[in-house]
């Protein structure tokens, strides 16, 4: 259709084809730098891919093989059935504790995250030496595994749910803290602007610009991560730090196959459940964020 | 009239960018004054100055005989307080109520731990209040900042300067986002304020129609030179143009700019990005 109307410019850039190919002699080339670095990175991930499977001793007749047990377990494993009535009972309980743990430790790791993530944003801090300290050591915690973090606090205050509290609450300041500081940084600093013209101080500036501004997009984050963590917090029991990762591996260890596949059935209920609520309330607090002016 | 604001050759430097270079100002009190000038020319940054949102890189600003530029620490926030802001944004709290954010204006009258409890005291929030009926926004006061249109955040905003009972108001640019009804809101209420009170108006425009019709003296800026200084009415078209460069290739003070760069290539109109 345009072939008609853009007819001038087509010739016009066909006759003058030699001299704009020695004014743009990069735009011409099929294989300019950037694709051959671009294609070098392919092939290196490739060969460093093989070298691994290699070196880790991946086999796939051994996978083939696994395969077969798979199927093996799979049938013990049907019909999924509790076995008896304590079981379930304790099935309860232990999933009850596991979404305890959870929403304790996202909770309070984000009350803690949320004066410490103050500190590490660019935008509320204290001084640049605050801010370089409280990064690093949010990454610092961050940095280390929720398991890790359950083992160092069972040797603290011994084996049961409050350990898997705090190493949740201990790994996730770091999360959250980084989360919520980066979100405070996004903030649009104009409201913030206002306040100071008015002869607002920086704490002025915190309480009446830059949370009620940020507040939902924290409020969402701290959600996802619970949900995140009631899947996390189903390990940490099999440590020893409460939940329902006990009974777990306690019938992995007595071949109760069918308990097993039970239990995990209902932490697929619960996971699914709690994924479904955190996501409709999350909908619900951005929903609401921006201004919707009618 | 008393000389209330006296700006001595303040200048300000971004990078070897000048913004505003030497100004020398006297404004008395009461007065309505329009800053105008194209974009880029330094409007915003002299009003920021004022407010010490921005800090002069040399010169000194006076206000009643007390040197502004010298104020730190509380001092400075109550100087803020005293000289109220409005800006073309706004920049309310958009999640925060109406109310509250005219409250905000008392933010430095109240002790810090009331204020960040929000334990508003009952004057103040009458003070708010009759603040907002003046602009006829008074049935506004418990809904989100952003539920409302431009012309009525704007309002809040003025609402906002009013309850810091400030000696003077600087207006960057209030209505520019505003259509010409709101416009008019707007404008006249700075003129209702600077009538009843007394309090100072300076007031950044873009409109030289706007500017002459509210303004009872008009300074004129020019890449960051001072170029004119006079009533509405001396403005004529030639200042005008001068002003804002039309037909013209450049002015005496665009010039100095251009020295200035290191670079000669930057094109005349590069700075009209920035706002
Ligand atoms: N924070 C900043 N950093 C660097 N340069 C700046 C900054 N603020 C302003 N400038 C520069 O200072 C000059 C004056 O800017 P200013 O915002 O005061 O102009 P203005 O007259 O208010 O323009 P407008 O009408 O577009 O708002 C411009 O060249 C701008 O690029
Ligand atoms: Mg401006």
């Amino acid at each position: 259709m345009s072939g008609t109307a853009t007819a001038p410019l087509r010739d016009a850039a066909l006759a003058d084809l030699q001299s704009l190919k020695r004014r743009h002699p990069d735009a011409f080339r099929t294989l300019d730098r950037r694709r051959v670095a671009g294609l070098f990175a392919v092939f290196a991930a490739l060969a460093l891919l093989c070298f691994g499977l290699w070196r880790l001793g991946f086999s796939p007749g051994l996978l083939l093989g696994g395969l077969g047990q798979l199927a093996w377990f799979t049938g013990l494993m049907l019909p999924p059935d509790p076995g008896s009535w304590s079981i379930l009972l304790s099935t309860l309980t232990g999933l009850g504790e596991t979404l305890a743990i959870a929403f304790l430790g996202t909770g309070f790791a984000a009350l803690l995250a949320l004066p410490v993530s103050l500190l590490a944003a660019r935008n509320t801090t204290v001084s640049g030496a605050v801010r370089f300290l409280t990064r690093r050591s949010l990454d610092t915690l961050r940095g280390v595994n929720t398991l890790i973090w359950a083992l160092i606090w069972i040797g603290v205050v011994g084996l049961g749910p409050f350990a898997g509290v705090l190493a949740i609450v201990t790994i996730d300041v770091g999360t959250l803290g980084k989360m919520f500081s980066e979100a405070i940084e996004a903030a649009d600093g104009r409201a913030a602007e206002g306040i100071t013209s008015a002869g607002g101080g920086a704490l002025h500036r915190i309480r009446y610009a830059t949370l009620p501004e940020v507040m939902p997009v924290l409020a969402g984050q701290a959600l996802y991560l619970f949900e995140s963590n009631v899947r996390a917090s189903t390990i940490i029991g099999i440590i020893g730090a409460g939940g329902i990762g006990l009974q777990l591996s306690e019938m992995i260890r007595t071949l109760e196959w069918r308990a097993v596949s039970f239990i995990i059935l209902l932490i697929l209920v619960m996971v699914a459940l709690i994924d479904w609520l955190s996501a409709r309330l999350r909908r619900a607090i951005a929903g609401e964020a921006p201004g919707q002016t009618a | 009239m008393e000389a209330a604001l006296t700006l001595d050759q303040v200048s300000r430097r971004f990078g070897d960018r000048i913004a505003v270079h030497e100004i020398a100002l006297t404004i008395p009190a009461g007065s309505f004054v329009g800053v105008i000038g194209r974009s880029g020319a330094g409007k915003s940054t002299v009003l920021r100055m004022i407010n010490r949102l921005a800090e002069p890189s040399s010169g000194r600003i006076v206000w009643r005989g007390e040197e502004v530029t010298a104020l730190r620490g509380k001092q400075l926030r109550q100087w803020r307080a005293r000289c109220a802001m409005i800006f073309q944004q706004f920049n309310l709290s958009a999640r925060l109520d109406v109310m509250t954010n005219v409250l905000a204006g008392r933010l430095a009258k109240v002790p810090a731990r009331r204020s960040l409890l929000g334990l508003w005291t009952e004057a103040d929030r009458a003070i708010a209040l009759s603040a907002l009926e003046r602009f006829d926004i008074g049935e506004l006061a418990a809904l989100r900042a952003d539920r409302l249109s431009g012309g009525q955040q704007q309002r809040v905003a003025i609402a906002r300067a009013l309850v810091q009972e400030p000696e003077i108001i600087l207006a960057d640019e209030p209505i520019a986002s505003l259509d010409p009804r709101n416009t008019r809101a707007v404008m006249d209420a700075l003129a209702s304020i600077n009538r009843e009170y007394g309090i100072t108006v300076l007031c950044n425009l873009h409109s030289l129609e706007i500017a002459r019709a509210y303004c009872n003296r008009l300074v004129g800026l020019a890449g960051g030179h001072l170029v004119f200084d006079g009533a509405p009415e001396a403005l004529d078209d030639a200042a005008a143009e001068d002003l804002y460069g039309l037909n013209r290739p450049r002015s005496a003070a665009a010039d100095a700019t251009a020295l200035i760069e290191p670079r000669p290539a930057l094109p005349q109109g590069a700075a009209a990005f920035q706002h």
